[in-house]
């Protein structure tokens, strides 16, 4: 070891070891500088303090043992070069780690001066060579981003191009069109949806895969996000004369998910399955629960085309996958939604699979967590092992005063939402997951840890607050209220968790029954 | 009575006809710039009652003409719709956030543009005739 960074950490228990691999170190060429420690905690607080340029690690220390060990230093210092210092009977974990990051094993008692120089050094190349091919697998995944996002955008101008002439002549807005020629245009608008749709797909994929996406959850029915993909998708499944249904349990409940995303992957089910079932078929949607996954609802989608070939059953999830057999093979897309799927439905912490026989047709289900109020209320509604002595239910409606709001709306909500969680103390109070209504009335609630007479307080800050937003009193109104949620019955002999689920089945009710009326009222305006 | 007349503000000249031809049939009457630069001194010059703005634009890209009319007290009130080829994902928030009244990627529904152009020219109150 030479040059600057000659700083060796040391962490041994057995003194005897410890000299005696000081001592070759010392008798190496270079000079070394080596901090020497007994303990586990103290070589990671070392490393706190100052990066040394290799790690020389005994398995077992008094405060951690074997497998253990390793993993906390690499998490420590994933960058830092590490050896570990075996012993005679634990070659096999020795292995073990070099196959989890640790650079080289050295067996105690046949550590010469120079293996170990050797060792030190060879650790110290080989994780230098690591990290930049790391950093140049993260350039090119970067670079490989912005050259499909550049291109996607290139790609767009002269397919909107295409798309408004083809639109103003199918309208008639240049002269009378005849039955052929608006059948024509109506090919070629087709095409050129497709094209977009591969466009949009493209960039979406690579975003996926560098983990650019973000979910943003909500609590919302999983029906009624069913039925809106069925209905973006009825014209095409029409046009197929391919029957399509909806089967959604009534009993299940809403999901926490992002409405966006997953209507996103319902979609591109659905366009799936139409893609690969014959005319005269159909496509079924359905929501269920499943009582071996209690937190999970399963939502699938079945259809009677073709099915899935067994050996390409493992396949059809992967990027650019694409099915030799499918009968629509004239247009066949890029192979990217059901990749897309996979990544969308496992960042919700879901799963997706596939059950098919070739020719009976698939059935493709994803699982979803189940909203539950109840586990996010726990750590707020309960202190010292028992419910707080009262709880109070805030709403807060920020209501547009045009009836078909858009994108800034959505915006303002957004922005709504971020301040309304600053009005409230994180540890007694929660926000909950907006109840996702398109439409003009957008409702946050917030349960709080406290009475009536003190929930005036967080009142007064949250319209203080979310009267800032310039949207406030110009185009949208504010609506601040609480009411006083009933605790059960301390009596009634129920377990922490029966009563946290108690509470939570109660503001569920009010919140519900707020949103209903106010509904309601909506609609009579 | 007159038509609402709206700006169309995009550097490719087939796109700005074919928005121009599908506005006119719509009663609008329109006026175009073809970049950052010209767009501000032609909203000076019509007073136009609403903006289409592209985001990417030579002499100053539209995140630049946006700032720039809202910061400019007698443009601010112009409402803005931004049609980009851009991706919503990395441009959407940061357009209305800059005071866009609303977000469209290329290609859109010209249906869908249409209804928004109708609601944003009646809420900012600069749409006092309604088009047929």
């Amino acid at each position: 070891m030479n040059g600057k960074s000659s700083y060796v950490l040391l962490i041994e228990d057995n003194p005897g070891d410890a000299d005696l691999v000081r001592l070759r170190l010392v008798e190496g060429k270079s000079a070394i500088d080596v901090n020497c420690v007994n303990r586990l905690s103290d070589g990671l607080a070392s490393l706190q303090e100052k990066s040394p340029s290799v790690i020389l690690l005994d398995l077992n220390l008094p405060d951690s043992q074997g497998a253990e060990t390793f993993r906390r230093v690499l998490e420590k210092a994933p960058d830092v070069p590490i050896v570990i210092l075996s012993g005679q009977d634990d070659e096999a974990l020795a292995m073990k780690a070099l196959h989890q990051g640790v650079q080289d094993y050295l067996v105690k008692g046949a550590i010469s001066s120079s293996g170990l120089d050797r060792a030190m050094r060879y650790a110290v190349e080989r994780q230098a060579l690591l990290r930049s091919l790391e950093m140049s697998r993260k350039q090119q995944l970067e670079f490989k981003n912005q050259f499909l996002s550049h291109v996607s955008h290139e790609l767009r101008t002269p397919l909107t191009c295409i798309h408004q002439f083809a639109t103003l002549l199918f309208d008639g807005l240049a002269g009378e069109v005849s039955a052929e020629q608006r059948d024509h245009l109506q090919t070629i608008l087709k095409s050129v949806n497709q094209l977009g749709a591969m466009v949009r797909d493209l960039l979406e994929a690579s975003r996926a895969e560098s983990g650019k996406v973000k979910i943003e959850p909500h609590c919302v029915s999983i029906g009624d996000l069913i039925r809106l993909a069925v209905s973006m998708t009825r014209s095409l499944a029409y046009e197929k004369q391919i029957g399509l249904e909806i089967g959604v349990d009534a009993r299940v409940p809403f999901v926490y998910a992002d409405p966006d995303r997953t209507l996103e992957v319902l979609i591109n089910l659905i366009d799936n399955g139409i893609k690969f079932t014959p005319s005269g078929g159909s496509i079924t949607v359905q929501a269920c629960l499943v009582p071996t996954e209690p937190d999970f609802v399963y939502v699938s989608v079945t259809d009677t085309g073709c099915g899935v070939d067994p050996a390409a059953k493992a396949l059809i999830f992967e990027r650019m996958y694409q099915d030799p057999n499918s009968i629509d093979n004239s247009r066949k897309g890029l192979g990217l939604g059901l990749f897309i799927a996979k990544e969308l439905v496992t960042l919700h912490g879901g799963r997706i699979w596939v059950v098919s026989e070739p020719g009976q047709g698939s059935t493709f289900t994803f699982t979803l967590p189940l909203y539950s109020l109840a586990k996010l209320l726990m750590p707020v509604i309960v202190k010292d092992d028992a419910l707080r002595d009262a709880v109070v239910l805030v709403k807060v409606s920020l209501m547009s005063r045009s009836k078909s709001p858009r994108g800034n709306w959505k915006e303002t909500c957004r922005a709504a939402l971020e301040r309304l969680q600053r009005c409230v103390y994180l540890d007694k109070d929660l926000v909950m997951p907006p109840m996702t209504a398109p439409g003009p009335l957008q409702t946050f609630f917030v349960v709080a840890s406290t009475d009536l007479a003190r929930a005036e307080i967080m009142m007064t800050r949250i319209r203080e607050q979310l009267g800032k937003l310039p949207e406030v009193n110009g185009t949208a109104d504010l609506e601040v209220s609480a009411s006083e949620v009933a605790l059960p019955d301390p009596a009634a002999g129920l377990t922490l968790e029966e009563q946290v689920q108690e509470v939570a089945e109660r503001v569920t009710e009010m919140a519900q029954s707020a949103l209903s009326t106010e509904c309601n009222s909506t609609e009579k305006k | 009575m007159s038509n609402s007349k709206i700006m169309i503000v995009d550097d490719d000249p087939d796109l700005r006809q074919a928005l121009r031809l599908r506005l006119r049939a719509n009663h609008y009457d329109t006026v175009n710039a073809v970049d950052g630069y010209s767009a501000i001194a032609m909203a000076y010059k019509e007073h136009p009652n609403l903006i289409i703005l592209d985001l990417g634009l030579p002499a100053g890209d539209g995140f630049i003409v946006l700032d720039r009319l809202q910061r400019d007290d007698k443009l601010s009130a112009i409402p803005v719709i931004v049609l980009t080829a851009r991706d919503p994902q990395s441009s959407e928030q940061r357009a209305l956030q800059a005071g866009a009244a609303a977000f469209f990627q290329k290609p859109a529904d010209n249906a869908e543009l249409l209804d928004v152009i109708r609601a944003t020219l009646s809420q900012s109150g600069q749409g006092a005739v309604l088009p047929s």
